[in-house]
């Protein structure tokens, strides 16, 4: 009944969104997972990301994916410094004081980027845009393949520096028991600046793709996709890199099967029917536990 | 007691004299008349508030530059003073601002108004307090067609989805349909395979309806292959898309927003391989549609009652030129339509004040039912802008462009292709083009 190549383009369109929300999402968790604290306004690091892929890109001309590493560095200063004028100040204080500081985030954040570079919807064009790759019986755009390809030696980079570098593995360690970190000498305020930072520059890498990829952005994009990633790390468990990974996997393909299959107003749905199912299957999410 | 008596006699004649002192006394001239634009300044929605907030301004300045509104009750001219009511896009946001109009600024009238939800939202407000409201931006037809609440002080100057929809079907079927049939040598009687892709809101569903009833209305032969929704702020369209080519249509009709149109594009032309003809809802006349779209927006097309970038020929050609001039050379960016409909709002406002005479609420709106004006920049039935008895509606002469791309700017730019009256090309089209098939 289905077309066999359009089933394999649906799951195609869902791998590239999955790999927006894996990033976002991932970058969430690390935050959660080393500091846990929830912030509402990791969403806004994805747009200040596209902003400042689409303000180089328009300033130089340089190819916008090697504007990924400007994007990233830029953000990691940015998220240093949240971290350690906002969230620090009120970290192991009521979880209520960290919702209402990173909505107030959402605001100076969304407002800031209004006034630096207008409300207008913008766009920038890929210098692959129109150019495609037969694949099988898919004809896939070249962008595409770049932001998942992209997206693959992100993650791979995130992996070698959790386990194989010894700052991952004090990280690794202050998400697994705070406490026990501090006695064992880990500087774990060193820990929360630095999962705090490479969380948002995971987001920013989110932003680059999200612009490369053609999609418009504005200052109030931030946050359904935020929404999304609190969604997925729940799914995935909190805390769980894996977690996040595959949860934005099931997302991307979930919505964009849900679109062919129910109609397009089914998308944002379905991911949080999958969701109330997961939890109420297993409530710590696919690759959560216990204890978190 | 005869001081007492004389006494009480002289403070009741001194009373008497001061009651008709203050009788004799006529009504103290304000020193300004207050009107209230309901914009959205702030929110997803500000591109469109300030072209609509900076429109009206301009024809505020317009009229004060001449003394103002002349007001019979007072023998005088008097000027306007805007007061900004931003709704932030929002429905919460459009109810603290109108009330704040309402009551704290007292405004004698309303103008604006753009996202049909949140128009919806507060109009319970402007019934209330009875306010005579021109609205000049929400397009669906509910604003002044719903019976839960009176909705007699509001006035629709904006053309409603019913008419995106149905001068857009009849469009496809006298112009698009004979083009196809004639270029890939099909029969007179092949029914045009037409998709829809709309906005899961009133405006989306309104667009949506107005198609339907309009092919069965007129017996058109039209057959809707596909009708597609998808959520407000969506910006991944590519597997509704995927779904509306397994359908084989001759052409799509989006009824999208601006920002949502300029992805759905080049999504459906670069990413699905979807080479057809997309049809767009007036709203899409906008600069950031032009600059979004791109290259592969050539050969779409817009209906539309005004352009930033062209103009009908004849008697509105002038006065819209100027107006874009004026308003480039103020804010050095082009107005939108909604600015269009807004700046004219202003002047509505001023000719309903001054055909009332006076500030008073009730003979304001009877200025307004009266209303007979000559039209402003925009093209009206009959080439004057009233309000229909039943739904205060006012009617608009709207028109379909073609979009071509130009190299030099990098972006399309549309020409007038239908009616025939006032197009300047004819419709194309494009060798790329992909008839659908059953």
């Amino acid at each position: 009944m289905y077309d066999t190549g359009t089933l394999l383009q649906i799951i195609f369109w869902g791998l590239y969104a999955g790999c927006i929300y894996i990033l976002l999402a991932t970058g969430l968790n690390l935050i959660f997972g080393v500091m846990k604290i929830v912030n509402f306004a990791h969403g806004e690091f994805l747009m200040i990301g596209a902003y400042i892929t689409a303000t180089v890109f328009f300033l130089t001309g340089f190819n916008p994916y090697a504007i990924i590493l400007v994007s990233m560095l830029a953000l990691v200063g940015i998220g240093a410094v949240v971290e350690r004028l906002c969230f620090r100040p009120i970290l192991g204080t009521s979880k209520l004081n960290e919702i209402f500081l990173s909505i107030g985030l959402i605001y100076i954040f969304t407002n800031s980027a209004a006034m630096i570079w207008g409300d207008e919807w913008q766009s920038i064009k890929s210098p692959y845009a129109g150019i495609s790759v037969p694949i099988g019986s898919l004809n896939v755009p070249l962008d595409y393949i770049i932001i998942i390809i992209t997206t693959s030696v992100i993650l791979c980079g995130l992996y070698v520096f959790l386990r194989k570098t010894k700052t991952g593995r004090e990280m690794r360690a202050t998400s697994q028991n705070r406490k026990g970190a501090m006695l064992v000498g880990i500087n774990v305020e060193r820990m929360d600046i630095l999962s705090f930072g490479i969380g948002c520059a995971l987001a920013a890498a989110a932003g680059t793709l999200w612009v490369v990829s053609g999609q418009v952005f504005n200052p109030y994009m931030g946050s359904i996709p935020a929404v999304k990633a609190f969604a997925i790390i729940i799914l995935g468990g909190l805390g769980s890199i894996p977690g996040a990974i595959i949860g934005g996997l099931i997302y991307g393909i979930a919505e964009n099967g849900a679109a062919y299959f129910l109609g397009g107003v089914w998308k944002d749905a379905i991911s949080f029917i999958i969701l109330i199912v997961v939890l109420v299957l297993r409530p710590t999410g696919l690759f959560g536990e216990e204890s978190e | 007691m005869k001081y007492t008596v004389l006494f009480l006699a002289l403070v009741l004649t001194a009373a008497f004299f001061a009651g008709c002192t203050q009788q004799a006394q006529a009504p103290s001239q304000p020193k300004e008349i207050k009107i209230g634009a309901i914009v959205s300044m702030t929110g997803p929605n500000s591109n469109i508030g300030k072209n609509m907030w900076q429109s009206a301004t301009l024809a505020a300045d317009e009229i004060n530059a001449n003394g103002g509104i002349f007001v019979k009750q007072y023998n005088a001219k008097i000027p306007i003073k805007l007061v900004q009511g931003d709704d932030e896009s929002t429905r919460e946001g459009g109810q603290k601002a109108v009330t704040k109009l309402i009551t704290d600024d007292k405004v004698d009238m309303l103008i604006g108004g753009y996202s049909s939800a949140v128009t919806s939202a507060y109009e319970q407000t402007v019934a209330e307090f009875k306010v005579p409201y021109v609205v000049t931006g929400a397009s669906s037809p509910i604003i002044t067609h719903r019976t839960d609440i009176d909705t007699s002080y509001v006035f629709h100057h904006c053309p409603t989805t019913d008419a995106y929809g149905m001068y857009t079907t009849n469009f496809i079927d006298q112009v698009i349909r004979p083009a196809v049939n004639k270029k890939f040598n099909f029969p007179a009687d092949r029914p045009f395979r037409l998709a829809l892709l709309y906005q899961d809101t009133g405006f989306g569903i309104g667009v949506k309806t107005a198609v339907n009833d309009t092919i069965t209305k007129n017996n058109l032969n039209i057959q809707l292959v596909s009708q597609q929704s998808f959520k407000m702020g969506e910006s991944d369209f590519r597997t509704v898309l995927t779904n509306i080519k397994a359908t084989n249509p001759d052409a799509v009709y989006l009824a999208a927003a601006p920002n949502e149109g300029a992805q759905i594009i080049p999504q459906a032309r670069r990413d699905v391989g979807l080479n057809t003809i997309f049809l767009n809802v007036e709203n899409n006349d906008a600069p950031e549609f032009y600059k979004g779209i791109g290259q592969y927006g050539e050969y779409a097309i817009i209906e539309s009652r005004f352009s930033p970038y062209v103009s009908p020929k004849g008697a509105m050609e002038g006065p819209q030129d100027a107006f874009k001039s004026k308003y480039y050379a103020k804010y050095g960016s082009y107005p939108d339509m909604m600015g269009a409909s807004t700046y004219d709002g202003t002047y509505i406002a001023a000719k309903a004040i001054e055909n009332a005479g006076t500030l008073n609420k009730a003979d304001i709106r009877q200025g307004l039912v009266t209303l007979n004006m000559p039209e402003v920049i925009e093209h009206m039935k009959d080439d004057t802008i009233s309000f229909s008895k039943d739904y205060r509606e006012s009617q608009f002469d709207l028109w379909m462009e073609q979009l071509y791309y130009n190299a030099t700017i990098g972006e399309t730019r549309p020409t007038i292709v239908w009616p025939d009256i006032i197009k300047t090309t004819d419709f194309v089209l494009p060798d790329w083009y992909k008839p659908g098939s059953a």
